[in-house]
């Protein structure tokens, strides 16, 4: 009697591991636009209470740190703005004598990032800030420092951003002096000291010295010119003679940053001003 | 010991829960923090049938690919094969001893990085390279807090121990 009830045990066991392995081999099979609508509606109702806990608990333990910041970019601020009208006046004037429309001001909603335990977290990014704040899909995402990544799924209080790290992050760049132009992509290491990118498609004839600054060029429509993405660090390998992909050490770090912002201004305006202070 | 009965591990799962999601992002929410979520899967686990382990492992899986969707259905699997593992492991050889827990916790914590990086299409040079640094590190702090754990609920959950 004991070993039929052990059995019928035994066998319950396996079915119900066999259907959860089925049904995650299921989810990993499933194009990737319908699960991560799927996930999309699971965290904004069923989980909705662990993300905002989470929320509240990231703004808890940053508030200190960042009200110090504020208050030290304030001064900065107030200190600079001073100048401020008088070039405003000068760039119009010199604008009107160009022929050149008016220049359009810069936007961004903030949002906090929502850490995770898994070790995939860093590709993608749980920020705080959904389509209720103002955010949509391919808004580009940076934090002070430079580029972090862009928007990839909008639910109405959170988002989903693919940062730099993630395999199919690409963006158009350029070198500080305008002098080359290229395609950053993410790189695989197996240093532990360098998680970097690639700055692909230069032209063999060009060379781009160590310490250079590579910033968006704002081609392809998605991320605004002069956001810093990283600085070179030297040639990471030359492809038949006709290219040179560098190695690029990122500003960012997608896996410790806690706040950014997500631009929501038109793509072929220029990056805010919160982000021309960390440019050289 | 004798169980006093189921209410305390429950308490103590939610607790974990709650450490996960309120204390951890208030501390620190680097790479080589410890996963409260997986330890409570991992505790669970080892004193469940491999049925319900799987269950909680699903679960615990949906939870982190809805909040961590690099490729959705990798944490899913990769939780369900560790806490079925953790429970059939303990069926069959693992001691009532506490540095068997952590060994289990340790281990439980490493493979469900290692499936989930590899499940997730990451290259094979990052898997074995960089990123095993950071989730060693995970295992080894997730391992140390639940010794803590355990320490602490031995009184009140049915761990046996070894005095």
């Amino acid at each position: 009697m004991h070993r039929a009830t052990d059995r019928s045990s035994l066998r319950r066991d396996t079915v119900l591991f066999l259907v959860c392995v089925t049904l995650s081999v299921g989810a990993l099979l499933t194009p990737t636009r319908w699960t991560l609508a799927f996930a999309n509606t699971i965290r904004e109702t069923a989980f909705l209470p662990l993300v905002l806990l989470q929320q509240r608990a990231e703004e808890g333990r940053t508030s200190r740190g960042r009200l110090r910041e504020a208050m030290a970019q304030r001064d900065s601020a107030a200190l600079a703005a001073q100048s401020v009208t008088g070039l405003r006046v000068e760039n119009e004037r010199l604008r009107l004598l160009l022929g050149l429309s008016t220049r359009q001001a810069g936007s961004f909603v903030p949002a906090e990032v929502l850490h995770q335990s898994m070790p995939t977290d860093g590709r993608t990014l749980l920020l705080s800030a959904g389509s209720r704040a103002g955010v949509s899909a391919y808004q580009p995402v940076v934090a002070p420092e430079g580029l972090v990544g862009v928007v990839s799924r909008v639910g109405p209080t959170s988002s989903i951003a693919n940062s730099w790290a993630h395999p199919e992050f690409r963006v158009s760049a350029v070198t500080a002096d305008g002098a080359v132009l290229g395609i950053v992509a993410p790189s695989a290491s197996t240093d532990p000291s360098l998680n970097v990118l690639e700055f692909r498609g230069v032209a063999y004839r060009d060379t781009v010295p160590d310490g250079t600054l590579v910033l968006t060029s704002g081609l392809g429509g998605v991320y605004p010119r002069g956001i810093p993405i990283g600085q070179v660090k030297g040639v990471r390998r030359e492809e038949l003679g006709w290219e040179r992909v560098y190695r690029l050490i990122p500003m960012v770090n997608p896996g410790i940053v806690s706040h950014v912002l997500l631009l929501t201004s038109p793509a072929d305006t220029s990056a805010p001003a919160v982000l021309s202070d960390s440019l050289p | 010991m004798a169980r006093r009965g189921a209410w305390p591990l429950w308490f103590v799962l939610g607790v974990l829960t709650l450490l996960h999601f309120y204390l951890r992002p208030r501390v620190y929410t680097g790479q080589g923090a410890p996963d409260f979520l997986l330890l409570a899967l991992l505790i669970l686990s080892i004193r469940s049938r491999p049925g319900t382990a799987a269950v909680a492992g699903f679960v615990v899986g949906l939870v982190a690919d809805v909040l961590s969707p690099a490729r959705f259905g990798a944490g899913m699997l990769a939780h369900t094969l560790v806490a079925y593992g953790a429970a059939w492991g303990r069926a069959v050889f693992f001691a009532d001893n506490l540095l068997v827990n952590a060994g289990v916790f340790f281990v439980g914590t490493w493979m469900r990085n290692f499936l989930v990086l590899l499940l997730s299409g990451f290259a094979a040079e990052a898997v074995f390279g960089s990123v095993t640094l950071w989730f060693t590190l995970q295992a080894i702090t997730t391992a140390l807090a639940g010794v803590l754990v355990v320490l602490a609920i031995r009184h009140r959950v049915d761990f046996r121990l070894e005095e």
